[in-house]
């Protein structure tokens, strides 16, 4: 009896599934629709717009200033709250179906590809003021031939060097390698150019001189079934990178830990690493510290990887209008100045960045001018399946095995990954 | 049949009507009908409240869970695949609640209609109300509990579960795409797909070497040591259990990375101050056969000061009549202890030493923290030379977003963890109830 009475309410319980219907809903109102651009004039203001900023003392507090003086001007109040940039992006997905999301939001531009993949952000029209910003930066937040998000700003490496070692920073690769040779003894721990070559993000100028690339970009469009990381100009980079393992001028066992402690110890002549480690290495070396843009190859200053960091329009948010006036407000050159003396971080808005007061520091002018020959960061989701593979071909080349197997089979497993993961 | 009855019974017409099977399906139709059948108004009248305002609460609630785990949405942006998933999940939970009351309505129903029949004097609401406190006293104080551990402990693993069976990754997310029901196609790809078959089996046969070696050293050097310690003739034994208490008194990730930079094959100090008198480096972050070594090595030292502690107070429990019997019978030092010492150990102890292992089978802090889980191995695929399946999942969640293969890896970590605890707990005295030893 108990298994008869058990197997009916099962079956009322499978009924009770199937039969379980849906909302009713329109489904034609809620398709995607074209969104009609408007003017910040034609649209009422709201009482506030929400931002989410990232969680760190320094920019906190140079926003703070930056979005009181919105408020003054409109009359707008903006609620900055704090969270790390990194975590946005999970908390976004989960917060803007719910209506608890920003209207802002503060990202790396190499999350693009991923955050538009899930529907997170919508494409901004800057209007005018698209030209306001370093071109390699609205290159950076530009996908699919759109452009997401307003950059505030940019990044990349550069060379340091100590000038009680070397009297200039070496001007080309031939230079470089001459004080690796002659200042290197790795007995005492002395070395005369450093760098985290087994760091594909640090590597890739070496790739790209000679013409290698990661996906072939048109008209701001990655092929990412075209990798250019086993090319001829690729594995040439890749072995100027194995030589300098084989020589022993770069030990295999280098990490940001020792490089950083050997610079500031004072016995490391050159290294290649990015404007975040100045305030360290100023500490450290004091006048002795110099900067300068990456070594010539053939004569051109190879292209370093540039990071960008910029201000997304949530596709949640009810007041796209006044949110884009907001992004364009802040990373203005006025207020973006005013970011890079309180924050330290270099601005994405081309007035700016050619200010007196990013030149006038020497230390950070040279990164400045990298930038100029940088190229974004490729911002296509495929990227992430990118990073270890070619990560670890360049610790095999560190090893010392043959640098055209390794390349060959990297760009195999990226190819792989791509596809096994659609 | 009616005639037996007439001559047992005193009220034998009334009796005969009242059929059970009619209370049985009046319940199955509407909770409480088959009460009120059964002319026990008040139960009936609750009941019925209590599915009419179910019904009217939560009816919509269950409805919509119910239809958007089944379909995960059917328009993108508008329906959260996520969000859908839960509130089905959720449904699921307070469905089976409903049920099992559900169940427990229609059997009271059909009892009660039973011993009608019979004749046995059915008790009033009072008698009845006072019944069910007294037996189900313990129940009704563990159901606030239980209903907890649903919510806290039980839905987020059948969450984890159930995406194992979607296609939920970074090209197909909420909440711009839908995701769907893939069966069992993570778990297939898993098994059959070069890349995955080839890394899983590595980092699968590495993760039992690594917790049966590690494990088992780590509770080697504890009782060899507590055993030591514990002998009669040794001095300053508070001094010494100190100082090898010591190593877990350190957190144990502060350990690690000051062990990562130890083992630095050139800058760190294993290499440049221990082994070059000896004329050796070794290549213990590079080459992936000495990281191994490596991670074993630490671990042992960071786990054996547990399994000292429980052993040393062990120890002390056994009584020295049990070693003076053995002296007299002439027992060696050897049988002593495997005769008496082994079993008293093991037998106390096996549950937390079979925890030893189920934590290192996921003890992802020094893998990850130590390096990474590299070196890098050639034609490995996403999971470095000392990845053990939790690094693994953790490289697959946060680095290349395939959340749906990480939850299928996930599970099969979960079953192995379960069966390797249930069938060791079953094995152990500590688990069973007394009297059955």
């Amino acid at each position: 009896m108990k298994k008869v009475l058990s197997l009916v309410l099962a079956l009322v319980l499978v009924m009770g599934v199937l039969a379980a219907c849906g909302p009713k809903r329109d489904t034609e109102a809620t398709a995607d629709k074209p969104k009609e651009t408007k003017k910040t004039e034609d649209v009422a203001k709201p009482d506030k717009l929400v931002v989410w900023v990232n969680n760190e003392d320094k920019q906190k507090q140079a926003l703070q200033d930056i979005f009181d003086k919105y408020t003054e001007k409109t009359g707008i109040k903006v609620e900055a709250v704090p969270m790390d940039m990194l975590d946005q992006v999970k908390t976004l997905a989960l917060d803007g179906p719910a209506g608890k999301g920003p209207d802002l939001f503060f990202q790396p531009h190499d999350r693009i590809g991923s955050i538009v993949l899930q529907g997170l952000a919508d494409p901004v029209d800057l209007g005018d003021a698209k030209s306001d910003y370093v071109d390699t930066a609205i290159d950076a937040v530009t996908y699919d031939g759109k452009t997401y998000g307003a950059p505030l700003v940019v990044e990349t490496y550069g060379t340091f060097y100590n000038k009680d070692l070397v009297d200039k920073a070496p001007e080309t690769m031939d230079e470089l390698m001459e004080i690796a040779k002659n200042q290197t003894d790795a007995s005492k721990d002395k070395y005369g150019f450093l760098m985290e070559a087994a760091n594909f993000y640090f590597s890739y100028p070496f790739f790209a001189a000679n013409g290698g690339y990661v996906f072939k970009k048109d008209n701001g469009t990655y092929d990412v079934n075209d990798i250019g990381l086993n090319n001829d100009g690729a594995k040439k980079g890749g072995e100027l990178i194995g030589s300098w393992f084989k020589n022993g001028y770069i030990p295999v066992e280098v990490n940001p830990d020792i490089m950083n402690g050997l610079f500031t110890k004072g016995n490391t002549a050159v290294v290649i690493t990015g404007p975040w480690n100045i305030a360290t290495y100023k500490d450290a070396l004091g006048d002795k510290l110099g900067t300068a843009t990456l070594p010539k190859i053939d004569g051109k200053v190879p292209q370093s990887f540039v990071g960008v960091k910029s201000w997304m329009l949530s596709s949640y948010s009810k007041n796209k209008e006044w949110a884009t006036d907001l992004m364009k407000f802040v990373t203005n050159q006025e207020n973006s100045l005013h970011y890079f003396e309180v924050a330290g971080e270099m601005p994405a808005n081309k007035a700016a960045l050619e200010d007196d007061k990013v030149k006038s520091d020497k230390l950070i002018a040279a990164f400045a001018e990298q930038v100029k020959y940088g190229e974004p960061m490729p911002s296509a989701p495929e990227m992430q399946q990118v990073w270890e593979p070619i990560n670890n071909a360049l610790s095999f080349i560190a090893k010392g095995q043959p640098v055209d197997e390794v390349l060959d089979e990297a760009v195999q497993t990226i190819k792989d990954n791509i596809a096994s993961s659609k | 049949m009616s005639s037996q009855i007439n001559m047992s019974t005193q009220k034998p017409v009334n009796i005969n009507r009242h059929n059970p099977a009619l209370a049985m399906i009046l319940s199955i139709l509407f909770a409480g009908l088959g009460q009120l059948y059964n002319k026990r108004f008040v139960k009936g009248i609750i009941l019925i409240i209590v599915e009419v305002s179910f019904i009217l609460t939560l009816g919509n609630f269950i409805n919509y869970g119910l239809w958007g785990i089944r379909t995960l949405g059917t328009i993108p942006v508008v329906d959260h695949s996520i969000f859908l998933m839960i509130y089905g999940l959720i449904s699921i939970i307070i469905l089976a609640f409903a049920i099992t009351l559900y169940i427990f309505n229609v059997i009271d129903a059909k009892r009660t209609a039973e011993k009608i029949r019979r004749g046995a004097k059915i008790p009033g609401f009072k008698e009845s109300l006072r019944n069910t406190w007294d037996k189900g006293f313990p129940y009704i104080f563990v159901t606030p509990g239980l209903i907890m551990l649903l919510f806290i402990v039980v839905l987020p693993i059948l969450f984890t579960v159930s995406l194992a069976f979607t296609n939920y990754n970074l090209y197909n997310s909420p909440p711009r795409k839908l995701l769907d029901w893939v069966g069992l196609e993570n778990f297939h790809k898993l098994l059959t797909i070069g890349v995955w078959k080839e890394t899983f089996l590595s980092v699968f046969t590495w993760t039992i070497v690594w917790t049966i070696v590690a494990t088992t050293l780590q509770i080697a050097l504890g009782l060899f040591l507590a055993l030591l310690v514990n002998d009669p003739r040794i001095k300053f034994k508070r001094l010494i259990r100190t100082v090898l208490i010591l190593p877990w008194a350190v957190p144990a990730f502060v350990t690690i990375l000051i062990f990562a930079a130890m083992f630095n094959d050139k800058f760190g100090t294993i290499n440049r101050n221990l082994l070059s008198i000896f004329h050796l480096n070794i290549a213990w972050l590079q080459d992936p056969f000495w990281t191994k070594i490596a991670l074993i090595m630490i671990q042992t030292w960071l786990g054996f000061p547990f399994v000292f502690a429980l052993f040393t107070g062990v120890l002390q429990s056994i009584s020295k009549d049990w070693y003076e019997a053995a002296d007299v019978d002439g027992g060696s030092r050897l049988q002593k202890f495997r005769f008496i010492t082994m079993p008293h150990i093991f037998y106390a102890t096996a549950p937390l030493l079979i925890m030893q292992y189920a934590g290192n089978f996921n003890n992802f802090n020094i893998i990850y923290l130590f390096n990474q889980g590299g070196p890098a191995v050639r034609g490995q695929n996403g999971a470095g030379g000392t990845d053990i399946l939790i690094s693994w999942v953790y490289n697959l969640t946060f680095n290349i977003n395939q959340y749906n293969m990480a939850a299928a890896v996930s599970i099969i970590l979960g079953i192995i963890v379960c069966a390797f605890a249930f069938f060791q707990f079953r094995r152990t005295r500590s688990f069973k109830e007394e009297g059955n030893i």
